[in-house]
């Protein structure tokens, strides 16, 4: 009885799980008796295992995950610096925004990764070639969603301050700048998104290092086990990166939760 | 009418295609006041020459033969995704048991970046168009599916209800309320699609590929030949914002009665 109730209790955690280790178990055991696997083009669970354990105990991956976030750090940081003042300013002044608007909305509607081989031949296959490329993806979001948030500020809040005779400082300080925190943060999760597609494709045209790298070569020497370690770790990045900021969105606006379709 | 009137009427329309002449203007005329290092310059194009190379390409057939490719793997990676995405979108909706069954993997799938399949899908489907096709699909069909699956997730509890107090099946239910009350969120879902599916046309023609504006970018990059790979450029973008734009206009005439959301591509 009481396992039936936690059953129902966890139903969703229940059907997940299952549902996983089926797929793992399947996948396993029709490639094991089945159609017994060809390594070169297929692989299974358990190689992938083997491949994961050897990766963590060596130090290449590490070596790999260091370089590759090195890149997106610094990308994502200067998308922040200049993304979230550009927001604000073009929120705040209306003839800023006439001007930028159409300019930057053509460019966040674009693929920019278009220009990745340019930004790589240009800058280098290095750090500085990648944390352009993460910064060129990963800045618009916050610059849209600052605008956003900025926009949507109570104009109620803002007579408020002019009326006790606060200055433009105070008004950016104490009303916009916190209405805006929770449309920034949702614009990160969507950075994020970006910057990583930057980090990869930057990875896979041209460098010598770095987890797109691993992946790639990976790929090209029909190592799949290893390549499917690759996809799995970032994959877990990714997921965790995203989860991380979706609490977050919830710890400072707990008000818009789920209100979005992503 | 006076000027300052005209310019107060269209103020947003001249600040917006007046910025962007600027930009292009003083782009143009960096060559006039500033002598670029040699090293420099061989990086270094005008909108002019982008212009000049655009037409060359256009009239020699190059750009045609390009965009035939790339088109035929967008559209049938857009295709493949809806025929895929709205189905199981409309299903996980409905049902509550097939929706914790698949949920870890498409949450799983949505977070990562698509991109990082492309080594596998070329391994296993070469380097013709069925890898692109596929990377196009791995892109835009998790937009779809889950706007879709949102769509029916807020269906009127209520038109639900009468619906099968008249006696329908599940079918009918999908068909008559699910599938109309989730049309303004496909159609915002879609929207997402394209970008995505853009996105992937791009890079899936950049690795292995010897055709395709994707193709044509990394090659001019690697010759050095940066007007080439502004042209392409300039065309995706062109495309990416016609499409969006055409998408952002159905979603108003379909959906005129939603707040707009904060924008997201």
């Amino acid at each position: 009885m009481a396992a039936q109730a936690f059953f129902t209790e966890h139903r969703r955690l229940w059907l997940a799980l299952c549902s996983v280790l089926f797929l793992v178990a399947s996948w396993e055991l029709v490639l094991t008796y089945v159609f017994p696997v060809d390594p070169f083009f297929f692989t299974k669970p358990s190689l992938i295992a083997t491949a994961f354990r050897e990766q963590l105990q060596g130090s290449k991956l590490w070596h790999d995950l260091a370089v590759s976030s090195q890149a997106f750090i610094w990308g994502f940081a200067f998308a922040v610096i200049v993304g979230i003042p550009v927001g604000l300013v073009m929120g705040w002044r209306r003839r800023v925004e006439y001007s930028l608007d159409p300019f930057l909305t053509a460019l966040y509607a674009s693929p920019l990764v278009a220009l990745a081989p340019l930004f790589i031949i240009v800058f280098g296959v290095g750090v500085l070639g990648k944390a352009a490329l993460v910064f060129l993806l990963a800045v618009f979001p916050f610059i849209f969603n600052t605008f956003a948030g900025v926009k949507s500020t109570d104009a109620l809040l803002i007579n408020v301050i002019r009326s006790f005779g606060g200055n433009e400082k105070d008004l950016y300080l104490k009303v916009i700048l916190p209405s805006t925190i929770p449309y920034i943060v949702a614009g990160a999760r969507l950075a994020i998104g970006r910057g990583l597609v930057g980090i990869i494709v930057g990875e896979f045209y041209a460098a010598s290092e770095g987890i797109g790298f691993a992946i790639s070569q990976a790929g090209d020497t029909y190592r799949l086990p290893d390549m499917f370690v690759g996809i799995i770790i970032l994959s877990l990045i990714a997921i965790i990166l995203t989860e991380l900021m979706r609490r977050l969105e919830l710890t400072v606006a707990p008000w818009r939760a789920s209100d979005e379709v992503r | 009418m006076k000027p300052a009137k005209i310019f107060a009427e269209h103020e947003s329309l001249i600040l917006g295609t007046g910025f962007i002449v600027l930009l292009l203007v003083i782009w143009e005329s960096i060559p006039f006041w500033y002598t670029l290092p040699k090293g420099m310059a061989l990086f270094f194009t005008t909108p002019s020459r982008i212009a000049a190379a655009f037409y060359e390409l256009l009239l020699d057939g190059t750009i045609e033969k390009h965009f035939y490719i790339s088109a035929v793997a967008f559209l049938a990676g857009l295709g493949l995704s809806i025929i895929v995405g709205l189905p199981l979108g409309l299903v996980m909706g409905r049902s509550a048991t097939l929706e914790h069954l698949l949920d870890p993997y498409v949450t799983a799938a949505n977070a990562t970046p698509r991109i990082v399949f492309l080594p596998l899908l070329i391994l296993w489907f070469g380097i013709g168009i069925w890898s692109k096709i596929l990377i196009v699909f791995a892109g835009a069909v998790f937009p779809l599916l889950i706007n879709t699956y949102v769509g029916v997730k807020n269906v009127n509890r209520v038109l639900v209800n009468v619906v099968r107090s008249f006696g329908a099946n599940e079918w009918q239910v999908m068909k008559i309320v699910a599938l109309p009350n989730s049309v303004p969120y496909i159609i915002a879902g879609l929207r997402l699609a394209i970008g995505r599916a853009i996105l992937g046309v791009v890079v899936g023609e950049f690795f292995g590929s010897s055709h395709g504006l994707g193709y044509m970018i990394a090659s001019a990059a690697t010759n050095y030949k940066v007007d080439v790979v502004f042209v392409g450029v300039a065309i995706f973008m062109a495309l990416s914002v016609i499409l969006t734009l055409a998408v952002k206009q159905l979603e108003s005439r379909l959906a005129s009665w939603r707040p707009e959301a904060a924008k997201s591509f």
